[in-house]
């Protein structure tokens, strides 16, 4: 493959091996280094996971790479790098973009003019990349990204899966031989995100691309990679090597490696066929009869909670809506929703992009005028109430949080909230207590904004949550987070449920369906189309959680349930 | 697709036909071509109008008629008296002025109408390209300043609702604290990921050179004399002829001096679109209408003062004003063509037209 430097001459081909030597760098302003002691040596072609909880140092090890840190960010930095023969520190990231591609976590946030084609070519254009070579690249990796019959399309038409591959074409344009990437699918669903990370394997296994990759799912990317370097705080050096070694010395691992893990199974399986080996030889007991289930309860335990063995016949519907219609510019969105929730029950609705699951949230909450139906709170009709008084009693949890948060600190978020309710004289909960509970006691000064992806959701839940609303409804909660954040969401949602707080939740996250969810409602155009216990899950292949497909037919759905059933639980949890 | 330039003269030509003309009648064939060219070249392409025409009529027309009433009083159909104390807006309310004004809201109307056409249909690139070389980082700029509106406009939407669903209710200019605090701030965390991501992609490793001192010199020479010139032409009428020759040696040397500093700009053109038969024949549509509009202006004068009249119709001009549609009739036809093609021939390579290196 030929190369092209600035100015337009033809080089020779650069060896893409990545040395990192000893880097160490502090953001400026910053006491503690955001990255220590690192040494990494990565080979033409090697698919790199780069994982950890959030705030490890995962987007700045990346950025070290094509010399946005420093150059872009400032600090302080030492420590020794090679990336495909430049030195990123010296040469800064114009002249690594042609090395390196970078692809960001937010699609919207990198595009600079409308239309696909044109975003392609736009670094070309600035690389004064003579126009016959131009019309090839482009052509080029449209074919590669699949986007050909995209290439008309305006950006803003694209999905967010789109839009994620057209990024990552606009990275290959220049033909790096090293593509980084940082979470680029964090703020995509299921599917989207499959279709990106297939894209990047065959980037991989194709071409020979040297890949980094910084992504939470890791149960999704095992399989295709080379190598997982694992990143856990700033003070300890990386973890660095083959993606078994790596799993079996840190934590945070996705439900078939903890089982695998818990089970003593060795190698230890990345894939769910790897995995089916050694589930042959696990003695199963089926899981209740799932007429049990049905009541919504699950039967086996998996939520011990207040006096929930009762609740079978005596509790009734605190919420309910009935034959919800809504229509958006005279095209049906929701056709005759009908939907129970009991006191104290989550409630996990899901379904593909455009079914309709933010625009019941949002016909819930007031912000849409449903066309007929109803919706009632105890005996009192939601419908037609101005949006700022159903949300004293409904907490409403958009998709992104940050769209909540303008105050100074996290102590004044809450208080902003009871204001705005004339509720600051007598708190329905006292504000202290909810930050205790939200884990946010020591952030109680800090800027809301300057949190972790984790940290700012819960300052937003302790906004919407300070009323004490009888009903919460969280729309892709665990969008963006990792698996530590996960777990302390479902241990708030618990904890709420168990105070008698309804939970609605979209999502498309099986694995918290699985270990959260009483009941699961499917939407799919505007209809309920299933409304069963979690175990429905089980036998839907598109939304089976790890265990289930591993265990088909006993009714598991998470790590705790197979080890339970095998007798074998010593408190090893996923999340 | 027509040449963005092509799409700016219609929507001047549009502006100046418009603009000539107070008959009802020429304004309703302008206003029909409008919504034809539309229809046809505006249909199902991305920037959506942020008001359509016809909003725009509804609050334009009754504002523009009430405002004319209000301050006009000539005519002789009285409609009403004001008392005419008040001041300004005493005195008589006539037909004559109610109608005036309406008209002067459908002229408005009509040119809203053409200027939202020529945003839907040229794409955020080409209207780059619109600017001259030399500011070709201020074309930058302009198109993503273009690509943050909507963008802007959602994030707007999303954070309203955030906040009513904490119970905010906009009741005053203080309540959109809330709104404008978060709608900031997410703006400038987005400049700054799109500036990181362009930098990440090698802008502005290449075209900013240093502008040699030659140019800058040029240009303030070029300034200095248009001001000289302008400043004769003020002072002494007798002047006045070799001040014109003046300010345009001035305009000549700035541009000159722009276009050197745009030969120094390196940067190369992804697909530059090469001019078509259907760019000339859009082009010469204008130009009939243009001269129309120019050399009839005593056909397309009407005045409803002082008494309402029925107002006059010249068929030529009338036809003249059709030269507006060509960009339609251009644009059906190559639809036609499209269709009647092999399928196949379609896709791929073969579809896009010439590259070459922009001269822009």
């Amino acid at each position: 493959m030929e190369r092209y430097t600035t100015d337009g001459q033809s080089t020779e081909r650069r060896s893409s091996s990545i040395r990192i030597d000893r880097l160490r760098y502090t953001y400026p302003g910053a006491q503690q280094p955001a990255l220590s002691e690192v040494c990494l040596d990565i080979a033409d072609g090697e698919f790199v996971l780069v994982a950890g909880p959030s705030g490890a140092g995962k987007s700045t090890l990346l950025r070290c790479l094509n010399g946005l840190v420093p150059h872009f960010t400032g600090g302080r930095i030492s420590g020794r790098l090679s990336v495909g023969g430049h030195d990123p520190l010296e040469d800064g990231p114009q002249a690594l973009s042609q090395v390196v591609g970078f692809v960001f976590q937010d699609p919207e946030a990198q595009f600079v003019v409308d239309r696909v084609e044109d975003e392609i070519a736009f670094a070309l254009e600035n690389a004064a990349v003579p126009p016959a070579e131009m019309r090839l690249r482009v052509e080029e990796v449209l074919h590669l990204m699949d986007l050909a019959n995209l290439r008309d399309r305006r950006v803003e038409t694209l999905s967010g899966g789109e839009k994620q591959k057209v990024a990552i074409a606009t990275a290959l344009a220049l033909r790096p031989r090293i593509l980084a990437l940082d979470e680029p699918t964090s703020q995509l669903d299921p599917q989207s995100a499959e279709g990106v990370l297939q894209a990047l394997v065959r980037l991989n296994q194709d071409l020979g691309l040297t890949i980094l990759l910084a992504e939470h799912r890791l149960e999704r990317v095992l399989p295709y990679v080379d190598r997982l370097v694992y990143l856990s705080d700033a003070n300890h050096p990386p973890y660095s090597g083959p993606p078994r070694d790596v799993l079996s010395q840190v934590e945070l691992n996705p439900p078939l490696v903890a089982l695998g893990k818990a089970l003593g199974w060795n190698p230890l399986p990345l894939t769910i066929k790897e995995g089916r080996r050694f589930a042959s030889q696990v003695p199963r007991h089926k899981a209740k009869p799932a007429e049990a289930d049905r009541r919504g309860m699950g039967g086996r335990g998996r939520r011990p909670r207040n006096g929930h063995g009762k609740l079978g016949d005596a509790r009734h519907a605190r919420f309910a809506i009935q034959d919800l219609h809504y229509a958006y510019n005279g095209k049906p969105v929701l056709q005759g929703i009908d939907l129970e929730i009991e006191s104290g029950e989550l409630v996990a609705l899901m379904g593909r992009n455009g079914s309709g699951k933010t625009t019941l949230l949002k016909c819930v909450v007031g912000l849409l005028e449903p066309e007929h139906g109803g919706i009632r709170m105890d005996d009192e009709s939601l419908v037609g109430q101005e949006t700022a008084e159903i949300s004293r009693q409904v907490g409403y949890l958009p998709q992104d949080p940050g769209d909540l948060l303008f105050a100074d600190t996290v102590c004044e978020e809450l208080a902003v909230t009871l204001r705005n309710h004339d509720l600051l004289g007598a708190p329905p909960v006292q504000p202290d207590d909810l930050l205790a509970r939200l884990d946010l006691e020591m952030l109680k000064a800090a800027y809301p904004r300057d949190l972790s992806a984790g940290q700012r959701q819960r300052v937003a839940l302790g906004a919407i949550t300070v009323t004490r609303p009888h009903l919460l409804l969280l729309d892709e909660p665990t969008r963006g987070l990792d698996y530590e954040a996960k777990r302390e969401l479902v241990r708030l949602l618990r904890e709420w449920q168990e105070e008698g707080t309804s939970i609605l939740l979209v999502t498309h996250d099986v694995e918290l369906v699985a270990q959260a969810a009483d009941r699961v409602a499917l939407l799919s155009q505007g209809e309920i189309i299933a409304d069963a216990a979690p175990e429905l899950l089980t036998t839907s292949p598109l939304f089976a959680p790890q265990v289930a497909r591993l265990f088909p037919g006993t009714g598991w759905l998470t790590v705790d349930d197979a080890l339970d059933s095998v007798g074998k639980n010593g408190g090893a949890t996923d999340a | 697709m027509l040449d963005a330039r092509v799409w700016f003269v219609w929507a001047l030509t549009t502006l100046v036909a418009a603009s000539a003309t107070r008959s009802p009648l020429y304004i309703i064939v302008l206003l029909l071509t409008t919504m034809v060219v539309g229809g046809t070249c505006a249909a199902g392409e991305g920037r959506r109008a942020p008001l359509s025409p016809l909003r725009f009529a509804m609050v334009a027309v009754p504002l523009s008629a009430l405002f004319n009433a209000l301050t006009v009083h000539l005519g002789d159909t009285v409609l009403l008296h004001l008392p005419s104390w008040i001041p300004l807006m005493g005195g008589a309310i006539t037909l004559e002025a109610v109608t005036f004004g309406a008209l002067n809201g459908l002229t408005l109307t009509v040119i809203f109408a053409a200027f939202s056409v020529f945003n839907q249909v040229t794409p955020v690139r080409d209207l780059v390209k619109l600017t001259p070389r030399a500011f070709y980082e201020g074309g930058v700029v302009l198109s993503i300043a273009l690509t943050f509106i909507p963008q802007t406009t959602r994030s707007l939407q999303r954070i309203r609702e955030a906040q009513a669903v904490r119970g905010h209710r906009v009741r005053g200019i203080r309540d959109w604290l809330p709104i404008v605090v978060p709608l900031l701030v997410s703006g400038l965390e987005r400049a700054m990921g799109l500036a990181e991501a362009m930098v990440a992609r090698g802008y502005g490793a290449v075209c900013s050179e240093k502008q040699p001192f030659r140019t800058q010199a040029l240009i303030i020479v070029g300034l200095m004399t248009l001001l000289a010139g302008w400043l004769a032409y003020l002072f002494n009428a007798a002047w006045s002829a070799p001040a014109v020759a003046v300010i345009a040696i001035g305009a000549v040397t700035i541009g000159g001096a722009i276009w050197l500093t745009g030969r120094g700009v390196n940067h190369t053109v992804y697909r530059a679109r090469s001019w078509t038969a259907g760019d000339s024949f859009a082009l010469l549509g204008c130009a009939v209408t243009l001269v129309a509009a120019c050399r009839g202006r005593a056909a397309l004068y009407y005045s409803p003062y002082p008494v309402l009249t029925l107002p006059s119709f010249d068929p030529l001009i009338g036809l003249a004003m059709l030269g507006l549609l060509v960009p339609a009739i251009v644009t059906v036809a190559r639809e036609d063509a499209e269709m009647h093609r092999d399928p196949d021939e379609g896709n791929g390579f073969s579809k896009q037209p010439q590259t070459s290196t922009d001269h822009g």
